[in-house]
């Protein structure tokens, strides 16, 4: 769904940090990340592991603890900033369903237990009303028989079905918004079709806006309407999905989609970026890729590159973007399908 | 890849290799003690030899007394403190000091040079580890690293190190020795101003104890830090029978550590190669062994000691060590199935990796398969549940002294101190129980916070959710 | 999967356990270095080899070793437990058991409950207030009291509740604290306590005050171990995903930690909460000796140093008995606090 530009978004973030503090150092987990989200829309954030893609999620849930907290920026729902104090005020207004499925539910308890806590806080049912609800949340998440199941504990489910009945709980909440971090990853590639599927149906019934974070393109490339890529704590580059994909901005959306099985030619070796992602310290003082950017010159070791436009509502935060720089004049848009001179190894 | 020549640090000396300063220290450092070093351990060999019909016990007796001539620094002849006052001055005392203070620079002297010596021993290591070691870095590195930050396992390390220096040092520690005012206190004199009479007079140590007697209330009772009538200094009193408190302490420590160190390292070794062996077989051989262990702890530690202690006094097997090593042997019996337990987990999880099931496809031998790629993971929790049963099994010594069975007395030790000392308690006399009682927590918590630092630092993740509660417990007491 | 099978199985395991046990126990000793029959005798008597042989008859010593173990396992499983032939002389052990045991197990009862009801809380409060100045105050406190030998620990409790104090503040007011009249009076503040009127109130109350301090010292090490326990299972319950979820839902705060924190924290602690009774069964030796509570360690403690031993190895196989009926309430309670168990077995 498309939103027009000057429609309130649902979730603004601005320039939000997080850090955590160790006894042997500060790690800066999220830097100054800014992202939008419009009601009915699917944004995506993707990133390698330890690119603070998860703690974002948390962040906005008002789930972080010590010895990490948020130190700047600020998380606004419908206008109200939610780091000043207010996650109680929007409890259910957001909800969120994490990786591991195993752990989301409380093994004491029995799936039903969980949700009909949910509806009691939010709906307010009680008794039959919100055992017959809970079944009813059952059957739309597509557990089968779900009258049996829903007088069952957690482990008595298989992976795929305790995952959709976390997204029953979260929906028992009636949120307008959906955080998913990495909700797939830890299930088969056929269930991950499956939960993908209900998402999409889901959303479309509940009109539910969907923020989904995940290390993998493909399902990026099917699931979101826009995404956000994130590099050590900072959002490198905005777009619409198909327009990420076919003309990446930034260096790294471009090594990873060529990191992608089957988008290079299968006589070469697959390409990976050299190197890891590094763990920020301290505030960026320099570009953060640069040590893995094949195209980095010797600005991008001395200053962090600042958001620029680079066409329709996209921007990507990289020094060859920016009006004056030499490089600019050669490319400013990076051909995704192309293999970059210099080999197989970025 | 010696890099001898270009260490990082310079050197005092004309030479170029800290190798060289550290082993010149230490030859310094070994022949000002060598003869204590020594003496301890034909010491303790000996006490265990002598019951037995082996033919060794007579040469060992005889080295023993060769060992004792070898000149020591810190040695009763040096610094003595048993002097006495003869009207106008110290006689026979470390520079003439009141007998209090010399002993005072005994003691301290002594843990001076152990802290010293330790402090080498790490120097070395980090000399080691710094210049001679071909790898940068191993996985132990930070282990210790992780160790040396670790304030509460610095603590117990640095209240074990105490105790042990206090075992070994046992005989030079004491401002007298068992021998001569316990063993044969009637043929020993000593040398005192009576101040009645304004002279030098001498009797019998054994006199000069039923004297001294802290008995509740008694004006004769000598407290922590005193002097008695004779001019002997107590640093922690008398017991009710006139002797030494500090003395029958000290010697007790001994005893506990060397039946301590000798019943964990007969259960680790039992456990572990249990564990390795069920780990490896698992199946069948686990569920024998599970059943073994279920049935010895079924019958409760402490009451089987009893049982044991009781069935077994009167044997040969008793009369070594004053009882203390059949004691070894009983702890090591019943109290390998806690380790056991605590070490199946760790054993059961290195079973399941690959390299196991590597080594088995090319045919190595199982035992060897057990020695080189199972045993050195679970040595890390051998040393964690090792020092936590250490602990506990200084309380159940200490228990069963209490009530009068294991440690034969005379012997000291310090459960039978805080029996002779518990109708006192609310008296005058109030130190012969109290203190005994708070050095078995203070050591017992050292050991606890050694075997924390330990797992810390080896799994800085895991939790101490697992068996271990019984094993820091020794056994019921 | 069938809880009842699962207790089944474990009840049918303890059979085994019980009964290698008491072969043990009849090895050592029956077999061991010791002749049971000569320990029995008096000095004088040893030599006469009249009354030798008479008190080998009756100990069934003449026969051959095997028909004298299958005897006695037959009459130890029966309960025909004989008599004493020191202790007590010519009683009947059972009836000597049934005199002294109850007074354990209300030693026991009370430790355990003392132990349990603080240890855990101290534990849970540590856990949730992590890492600040009440968490280390009661960690310290718990290690340093598991540290104390338990025997000397009783001989000093006996000590200052032996004296009376008053606290006084000028002429104000003065509080007298003298442990045998608080409460129900104690004609001494040592010695086995009234077990005849617990029906009543004032004889329930004045033989619980009897046992506390003992209970106090016995339950005083495992309540250093159930705090540490308590303490870290909290703190590993904290950090887990259903906890973030169930806030995100907007469970309140209390019904967090009580409802789902608590309660998961709760399952590790139910084997050392059992596993701790044992050690109350051994160390009750001790305190029972302290403080002169005629119960079963005692007897136990003063038939060994007699040289009553065929009531020695009765007594083992009584303790035996109870280690293993403990472990049985264990799993019992563990199937109905954690409906995973019964799945993988053990």
């Amino acid at each position: 769904m498309s939103v027009g530009p000057d429609e309130e978004p649902l979730l603004a973030v601005r320039d939000l940090e997080v850090v955590f503090h160790t006894e042997r150092e500060e790690i800066h987990a999220v830097d100054g990340v800014s992202f939008d989200i419009h009601e009915g829309e699917t944004v995506g954030l993707v990133g390698e592991s330890g690119s603070g893609k998860s703690v974002t999620a948390r962040s906005i849930l008002g789930l972080v603890d010590s010895p990490g907290s948020i130190e700047g920026g600020k998380v606004g729902f419908r206008g109200d900033d939610l780091t000043d104090d207010n996650w109680e005020r929007h409890r259910g207004d957001i909800a969120i369903v994490f990786q591991d499925p195993s752990n989301s539910l409380n093994p004491v308890y029995t799936v039903g237990n969980q949700i009909k806590e949910a509806l009691r806080i939010h709906q307010g049912l009680r008794g039959n009303e919100a055992t017959d609800a809970a079944v009813g949340l059952l059957e739309d998440v597509g557990i089968p028989d779900p009258r049996r199941r829903v007088e069952e504990y957690p482990h008595q489910l298989s992976g795929g079905m305790q995952q959709r009945a976390v997204i029953a709980m979260a929906l028992a909440c009636d949120p307008d918004l959906l955080v998913c971090d990495e909700p797939t990853t830890a299930l088969d590639v056929t269930i991950q079709a499956q939960i993908l599927d209900l998402l999409a149906d889901l959303q479309r019934e509940e009109d539910l806006a969907i923020l989904f974070i995940t290390h993998d393109m493909g399902v990026i490339e099917d699931a979101t309407d826009r995404v956000n890529v994130i590099y050590a704590g900072e959002i490198v580059e905005r777009a619409p999905t198909g327009t990420l994909f076919s003309e990446p901005a930034h260096p790294y959306t471009e090594a990873l989609l060529r990191s992608i099985p089957g988008r290079t030619n299968a006589a070469e070796r697959l390409p990976t970026i050299e190197g890891e992602v590094p763990t920020p310290t301290g505030r960026a003082e320099d570009c953060r890729f640069a040590p893995r950017c094949p195209y980095a010159f010797a600005e991008c070791h001395e200053m962090p590159p600042e958001h620029v436009d680079v066409g329709a509502e996209r921007s990507a935060a990289c020094l060859l973007h920016e009006d004056g720089s030499e490089e600019a004049a050669e490319r400013t848009v990076f051909d995704g399908s192309e293999a970059v001179s210099g080999g197989d190894s970025a | 890849m010696a890099r001898a020549h270009e260490t990082t640090s310079g050197t005092l000396l004309p030479t170029n290799s800290p190798a060289a300063v550290w082993a010149a220290i230490g030859a310094v450092l070994f022949a000002a003690q060598g003869g204590a070093f020594f003496g301890f351990v034909v010491g303790v060999l000996g006490d265990l030899l002598t019951v037995t019909p082996l033919p060794g016990a007579a040469f060992v007796t005889a080295v023993e007394a060769a060992v004792e001539q070898i000149p020591t620094l810190l040695s009763r002849d040096v610094i003595p403190n048993d002097g006495y006052w003869n009207g106008s001055r110290w006689v026979g005392t470390f520079l003439g000091l009141p007998p209090g203070l010399a002993w005072g620079i005994r003691a301290a002297l002594v843990y001076l040079y152990a802290f010293v010596f330790a402090g080498w021993v790490i120097l070395g290591y980090r000399l080691y580890r710094r210049e001679y070691r071909t790898a940068d870095w191993t996985p132990r590195d930070d282990m210790v690293d992780r160790f040396r930050g670790h304030k509460w396992g610095i603590f117990g390390l640095v209240v074990v190190f105490m105790f042990v220096v206090m075992a070994v040092f046992a005989p030079v520690l004491g401002p007298t020795t068992v021998d001569e005012n316990m063993r044969n206190s009637y043929s020993n004199e000593i040398t005192y101003w009576d101040s009645d009479a304004e002279a030098v007079q001498t009797t019998l140590v054994g006199e000069a104890n039923l004297a001294s007697q802290s008995r509740g209330d008694n004006p004769e009772r000598v407290l922590p830090m005193e002097y008695d009538d004779f001019g002997r200094f107590h640093p922690f009193g008398t017991l009710p029978s006139g002797q030494d408190l500090f003395t029958f302490i000290v010697s007790g420590s001994r005893l506990s550590l060397v039946i301590g160190l000798l019943s964990v390292g007969l259960s680790a070794g039992i456990a572990a190669s249990l564990a390795l062996v069920a780990a490896y077989y698992k199946g069948r051989t686990d569920l024998g062994l599970v059943l073994a262990s279920d049935s010895v702890m079924a019958m409760p530690q402490l009451l089987l000691l009893i049982m044991l202690t009781t069935v077994l006094s009167g044997t040969w097997l008793a009369e070594i060590y004053s009882g203390g090593f059949v004691l070894a042997l009983i702890f090591a019996g019943t109290g390998w199935t806690y380790m056991w337990r605590s070490l199946r987990g760790p054993a059961l999880q290195v079973a399941e990796r690959q390299w196991i099931d590597a080594a088995q496809s090319f045919g190595q031998r199982p035992l060897t398969i057990m020695r080189k790629h199972m045993l050195p993971y679970i040595t890390g929790y051998l040393l964690i549940y090792g020092s936590m049963t250490l602990g506990g099994a200084i309380i159940s010594i200490a228990g069963l002294s209490y009530l009068g069975l294991g440690i034969a007395p005379p012997t000291p030790e310090w459960g039978r101190a805080i029996n002779l000392g518990q109708d006192y308690v609310a008296t005058g006399s109030w130190h012969i129980s109290l203190i005994p009682g708070l050095l078995i927590t203070l050591v017992v918590t050292g050991f606890n916070a050694l075997g924390d630092g330990v797992r810390d630092a080896i799994d800085p993740q895991s939790d101490a959710t697992t068996e271990d509660g019984a094993a820091g417990r020794g056994g019921g007491a | 999967m069938n809880k009842l099978k699962y207790l089944g199985k474990r009840l049918l395991m303890s059979v085994p356990v019980v009964w290698l046990g008491a072969s043990m126990t009849w090895f050592i000793i029956f077999m061991g270095p010791v002749d049971p029959a000569s320990r029995l005798l008096s000095e004088g008597q040893t030599r006469n080899p009249a009354a030798y042989e008479a008190a080998q008859i009756q100990l069934g010593l003449n026969q051959p070793p095997l028909q004298h173990y299958l005897d006695w396992m037959s009459n130890l499983a029966v309960f025909d437990l004989g008599q004493t032939w020191l202790l007590y002389q010519g009683s009947n052990v059972n009836a000597l058991i049934l005199d002294f045991l109850p007074r354990t197990l209300w030693l026991g009862f009370w430790s355990v409950l003392i132990a349990v009801f603080v240890g855990v809380p101290l534990g849970f409060y540590a856990g949730m207030r992590s890492n600040t100045a009440s968490d280390y105050v009661a960690s310290m406190g718990g290690i340093v009291w598991r540290a104390m030998p338990n025997f000397w620990l009783a001989i000093m409790l006996l000590t200052v509740l032996g004296s009376a104090y008053t606290l006084a503040a000028g002429d104000f007011f003065a509080l007298n604290f003298d442990w045998q009249t608080i409460g129900p009076n104690l004609d001494s503040i040592s010695g086995s306590p009234d077990l005849s009127r617990l029906d009543t109130v004032d004889g329930f109350l004045a033989a619980t005050k009897k046992v506390l301090p003992a209970a106090i010292v016995l339950g005083s090490a495992s309540m250093g171990n159930e705090m540490r326990i308590g303490r870290t299972a909290v703190l590993e319950v904290r950090n887990e995903d259903y906890i973030d979820l169930a806030k995100a839902k907007g469970v309140s705060k209390r019904a967090l930690v009580w409802k789902h924190i608590l309660r998961n924290a709760l399952v590790p602690l139910v084997p050392i909460i059992t596993s701790e009774a044992f050690l109350l069964i051994g160390g009750s030796v001790l305190v029972e000796t302290v403080f002169g509570i005629n119960g079963i360690g005692n007897l136990f403690y003063q038939a060994a140093i007699q040289g009553d031993l065929p009531l020695v190895g009765t007594l083992m196989y009584v303790f035996i008995l109870m280690i293993v009926g403990i472990n049985l309430i264990q799993d019992l309670l563990y199937t109905l606090i954690d409906p995973r168990v019964g799945l993988e077995g053990s």
